[in-house]
């Protein structure tokens, strides 16, 4: 047991350890020129081993490309110094005044560690644009889409029924919570090409309702895109049952939106409108935009503030209020944090970021703690070299 | 004997002050000093013309002067006024930089040795070099050498040409001794010009020979609109800082929708006149005038302006570049010979550098009204600035001329790195809104640099550490110590400041996104020294790593903070889109590798180290490795 805690706690671990972090930051920053920051983030920092490639576009690419780097992933890693740093705290600290520094910065560390994996866990970051005039009740995530059936049946409300798309396994039946319906994922697309069936393409389509039928529209699979300005057009063939009756083949797609005539789903008594769309997250409350500005610096193109001054109706009207959300000034409002995203449309939208993210506290206390400790520390060190010199 | 030497180095440091100063000062019977004070708005702000002469011919020449055929040396307002009010003159002004002329394969152009070239030496291959520009590849960071400077050359001809334009129309010498004339003949045409023209659509009889010059005037003022680059024409009073100049071109078109025409364009015009027939009292009558319209339109913008124009001629970085030159030998002379009175001298010739120094930090941010750093280049200056202000601490506490010495070398090497950066234009550029922030500027980015400046300054000492230990046979114990502690207190200085300002980084990322972090390459790269100082320290508490492989650590600290610096800004964005093999990357891989034979060095082992403190550290090694065998054998 003995030996298992020296090594746990030895300062020898913790160089290492810090090494393999400089190293895993340092490929985890080259590897986004090839993955994008999304898909990197998942593959060095969210992970348990990564192994690094030789990018095949980079210089001298063709003749380097076997070279492989394995090393821990940003999990590993991370959980490995919080081991290394409560064994050591455990084990090697006394607790005394001159080590009260060192103690305050690891802890902020400690909880920094621990911050950032609630962040990874519990953040949702999604996008609501708003027009001048408008509102909105919900945000739209960007990577992660829905199946949904919507009952338009209600003269006051739709009721939706969603299915993550990371359920739409092939060959998977899943229930339609709420409804008589189920449905089986056939073929499904993380990305793809839709179009219309030209003569010559090589194309089929075993949809056998819906708008892929009437518009002869066809899916060609792409690889997924991990650029942050592109977005994976995801497609899937399902079939829908009720009961055991199978309704048909329906196509669905995040490109097949409001343009499109929505697809009917009957089953006799009701009827629901099937879709694939992005995620959407449903707030309590609407967002009116009364007015965006957007300003340059004079004869520039550069812009000098964007602005978006907005109204809140809740339907608790106790928590109406109205905002303005510009660069670096967000609108925090039921555990949501709003911001200036983008804008669109010759400055008649605006786009904001909408992060929910029931950590975001903790950062702070972390860097007070560990800002006074080093203060303590290095204070305590400069104050005894001082004195050094003086004698 | 002591004097003297206090008397040489001051001697010199003056001299080369006053040689700064000097070399502004322009000797003409024209008041150019207030012609270079004229405002013109630029990048969102209003700058005096002589930044825009100086920038213009930074990026033409690399160099903030010009140097005629006849030999005669001229000041950069003197090269821009020739440019835009004696065209014919200017064009012979040698001020192209080509590097490489052979490589053009322009046949008759290159001259041996020849590195810079005029407008009219050009002309007779604008066909050729236009031909040229459409062959190379349209994305810029994927150019070859050879296509950069063909861009180069092309986009520089294209900046020339519409300089040329700013002030007014520019034609034969009979259309610039006139202009005056030709804008009253102009205004007087509009009126019935617009009535003729009215006619003909209305396909009524109309007097052809005056719509004729009506539209002459109209299509010649459309592509000047074009072409002029500068904006020196302010809207009337009342003044509305957010408003946008025009430029003459633009102003003149506008005439057209009844606007009175501004009394700078015409005041330009007499100007140009003025200058072209040689009557200075005529000219500085004008400038004055014009200087005066300007102060009543924007009081609060006056001083300013004028500030930066002396700012512009003082030019205390490149004073302050040479006095660390000065500094640097000095110092290494002093541990050779009167180390006492010459690292005495060269401390108080770093104190006055270092105030040189900030004076330039804080003009700049009285002219931009920021805090210090807002973009590479100012980051730069700011990283030399760091390093001397945490040198002058060392040297006051070791007093041996180390510190004075390795904070000169990093304040040289951050100044020449911020010198070529300024060759890409405007260094006094407007942020952008998402960083339009002073309390994160000054906070995050001050701190998050300095923090750059240390690292690199115990860098520099680490390296003197390896290279005195190796080569030097008078490097002893004690200096060993003091140098080693003088690494220690810096890298602990750098790892607070790191730590600290790369959180700061995390909260503004917050404050406006939402995303306290997001493994974005600028916010990895500081997060990497971070960690790099974390080892050390590390490294050092727990006795991992003895004088050599701390050394070795700290110089690998070099290696993360350019990475962090420079590096991750050349990350090209995007997929696939390697390749970007300009010089700054080429430079970033040179000080790399140079680092790493460093770091080899510092990891020789003490056998190869010829100094007393190598020595006696391998005779305590080799006396270890005997008792080590005698237990042994026992």
């Amino acid at each position: 047991m003995k030996p298992l805690f020296q090594f746990f706690s030895s300062l020898k671990l913790t160089v290492v350890l810090l090494s393999f972090s400089l190293l895993l930051i340092f490929f985890g920053t080259l590897d986004q020129v090839q993955y994008g920051i999304w898909h990197t983030q998942e593959l060095y920092f969210e992970s348990f081993l990564v192994v690094w490639t030789f990018p095949e576009h980079a210089p001298l690419g063709q003749h380097l490309h076997w070279i492989r780097i394995p090393m821990p992933g940003g999990y590993l890693l991370g959980g490995m110094l919080l081991v290394n740093l409560l064994a050591a705290h455990l084990t090697r600290f006394k607790m005394s005044w001159t080590k009260c520094g060192i103690f305050l910065i690891h802890s902020g560390l400690i909880l920094l560690l621990i911050s950032e994996l609630m962040t990874d866990i519990l953040a949702v970051e999604s996008q609501m644009p708003v027009d001048e005039g408008g509102s909105s009740n919900y945000s739209q995530g960007f990577r992660e889409n829905e199946l949904v059936f919507i009952d338009r049946s209600h003269p006051e409300h739709d009721s939706v029924h969603a299915i993550p798309a990371s359920l739409l396994k092939p060959g998977k039946r899943i229930e339609v919570p709420n409804t008589p319906l189920s449905i089986r994922t056939l073929r499904y697309y993380g990305n793809a090409e839709i179009g219309r069936a030209t003569s010559g393409s090589p194309t089929e389509s075993i949809a056998t309702r819906g708008a892929a039928v009437r518009m002869g529209i066809i899916v060609n699979p792409k690889p997924e895109t991990y650029s942050e300005d592109e977005i994976n057009t995801v497609a899937a063939f399902v079939e829908v049952l009720n009961g055991e009756d199978s309704q048909g083949i329906w196509l669905v797609s995040n490109v097949m939106d409001e343009r499109f005539p929505p697809q009917m789903v009957d089953t006799g008594n009701r009827s629901f409108e099937i879709a694939l769309r992005f995620t959407r997250h449903y707030y309590p409350f609407e967002i009116e935009l009364i007015d965006f500005k957007h300003e340059k610096y004079p004869g520039t193109e550069v812009p000098y503030n964007f602005s978006s001054e907005v109204k809140v109706t809740h339907q608790d009207s106790t928590k109406n209020q109205k905002a303005l959300i510009y660069m670096n000034h967000p609108l925090r409002y039921e555990g949501l944090t709003f911001f200036q995203a983008s804008f669109a449309n010759q400055d008649k939208t605006s786009i904001f970021q909408v992060v929910r993210n029931p950590g975001w506290l903790l950062p702070y206390l972390s860097v007070l703690l560990m800002g006074l400790g080093m203060c303590v520390q290095f204070g305590m060190h400069f104050f005894k070299f001082l004195s050094k010199q003086r004698r | 004997m002591k004097k003297i030497i206090y008397l040489i180095v001051y001697g010199i440091a003056t001299l080369m002050i006053l040689g700064g100063l000097r070399s502004s000062k322009v000797d003409s019977d024209f008041d150019l000093a207030a012609f270079a004070e004229l405002p013109v708005q630029v990048g969102g702000r209003i700058k005096p013309l002589d930044s825009v002469a100086r920038n213009t011919l930074l990026i033409l020449s690399g160099r903030q002067k010009v140097v005629t055929d006849k030999g005669v040396t001229l000041s950069p307002i003197e090269w821009f006024i020739d440019l835009t009010m004696r065209p014919e003159v200017a064009d012979t002004y040698p001020i192209f930089k080509i590097e490489f002329p052979d490589d053009l394969g322009l046949v008759g152009l290159a001259e041996q040795g020849q590195r810079y070239y005029s407008f009219n030496e050009l002309l007779p291959f604008s066909e050729e070099l236009r031909r040229l520009y459409g062959e190379i590849n349209p994305a810029p960071e994927l150019r070859s050498p050879y296509e950069k400077q063909i861009a180069d050359i092309n986009n520089g001809l294209m900046r020339y040409h519409r300089v040329m334009h700013s002030l007014h129309p520019v034609g034969g010498a009979e259309r610039l001794d006139r202009l005056v004339d030709e804008y009253q003949s102009y205004l007087a045409t509009i009126q019935p010009g617009m009535v003729e023209l009215r006619k003909q659509q209305a396909g009524e009889e109309f007097d052809a020979a005056l719509l004729k010059r009506f539209i002459t005037f109209a299509d010649d003022y459309l592509k000047l609109s074009t072409t002029a680059y500068l904006r020196v024409v302010p809207p009337p009073p009342p003044v509305d800082l957010l408003k946008d100049w025009k430029n003459i071109g633009l102003e003149l078109l506008d005439v057209m929708k009844d606007d009175p025409l501004s009394p700078y364009v015409t005041s330009y015009a007499s100007l140009t006149m003025a200058y072209r027939s040689g009557d200075a009292e005529q000219f500085n009558r004008e400038v004055r005038e014009l200087r005066e319209r300007f102060v009543a339109d924007f009081p609060g913008d006056i001083s300013r302006v004028h500030y930066e124009r002396v700012f512009n001629g003082l030019q205390p970085f490149y004073i302050s570049m040479q006095l660390y030159v000065l500094i640097f030998l000095a110092v290494c002379i002093s541990w050779l010979r009167w180390p006492k009175e010459l690292a005495k001298a060269a401390f108080w010739v770093l104190v006055l550098t270092f105030l040189i120094h900030t004076f330039g930090l804080l003009s700049r941010m009285y002219i931009q009204g920021r805090p210090p750093i807002t973009n590479l280049y100012s980051s730069a200056v700011f990283v030399g600035w760091g390093a001397v202000l945490l040198g002058i601490f060392i040297e006051k506490f070791f007093k041996n001329g180390i510190g004075a010495a390795m904070a000169s070398l990093v304040g040289f090497c951050t100044l020449i790195i911020a010198h070529h950066l300024a060759m890409t234009g405007d260094t006094l550029e407007m942020m952008r809104a998402v960083l339009d922030s002073n309390f994160w500027l000054a906070t995050h980015v001050v701190i998050i640099t300095f923090g750059y400046s240390a690292i690199f300054l115990a860098g520099a000492l680490a390296i003197l550490f390896v290279l005195l230990g190796v080569f030097s046979s008078r490097f002893n114990k004690d200096t060993a110590r003091s140098l080693s502690a003088m690494v220690y207190g810096i890298i602990c200085f750098g790892t607070l400041f790191s730590l600290v300002g790369t959180i700061l980084g995390g909260i503004w990322a917050d404050q406006s996104w939402g995303r306290f972090w997001g493994w974005d390459a600028k916010e990895n790269g500081a997060l990497m020294i971070v960690i790099m100082g974390a080892i050390y320290l590390h490294a050092r508490w727990g006795g991992i790593c003895k004088d050599r492989g701390l050394m070795a650590l700290a110089i690998w600290g070099n290696i993360i903070t350019a990475w962090s610096w420079f590096g991750t800004n050349m990350l090209p964005v995007g997929l696939h889109s390697y390749g970007r093999m300009d010089s700054a990357y080429a430079w970033l891989i040179g000080f790399v590798l140079v680092q790493l034979v460093l770091t080899a060095t510092a990891l020789l082992p003490w056998r190869f180290w010829r100094s007393e403190f190598g020595q006696a550290n391998y005779r305590k090694e080799k006396k270890r490795s005997l008792i080590a065998a005698e237990d042994a054998k026992a």
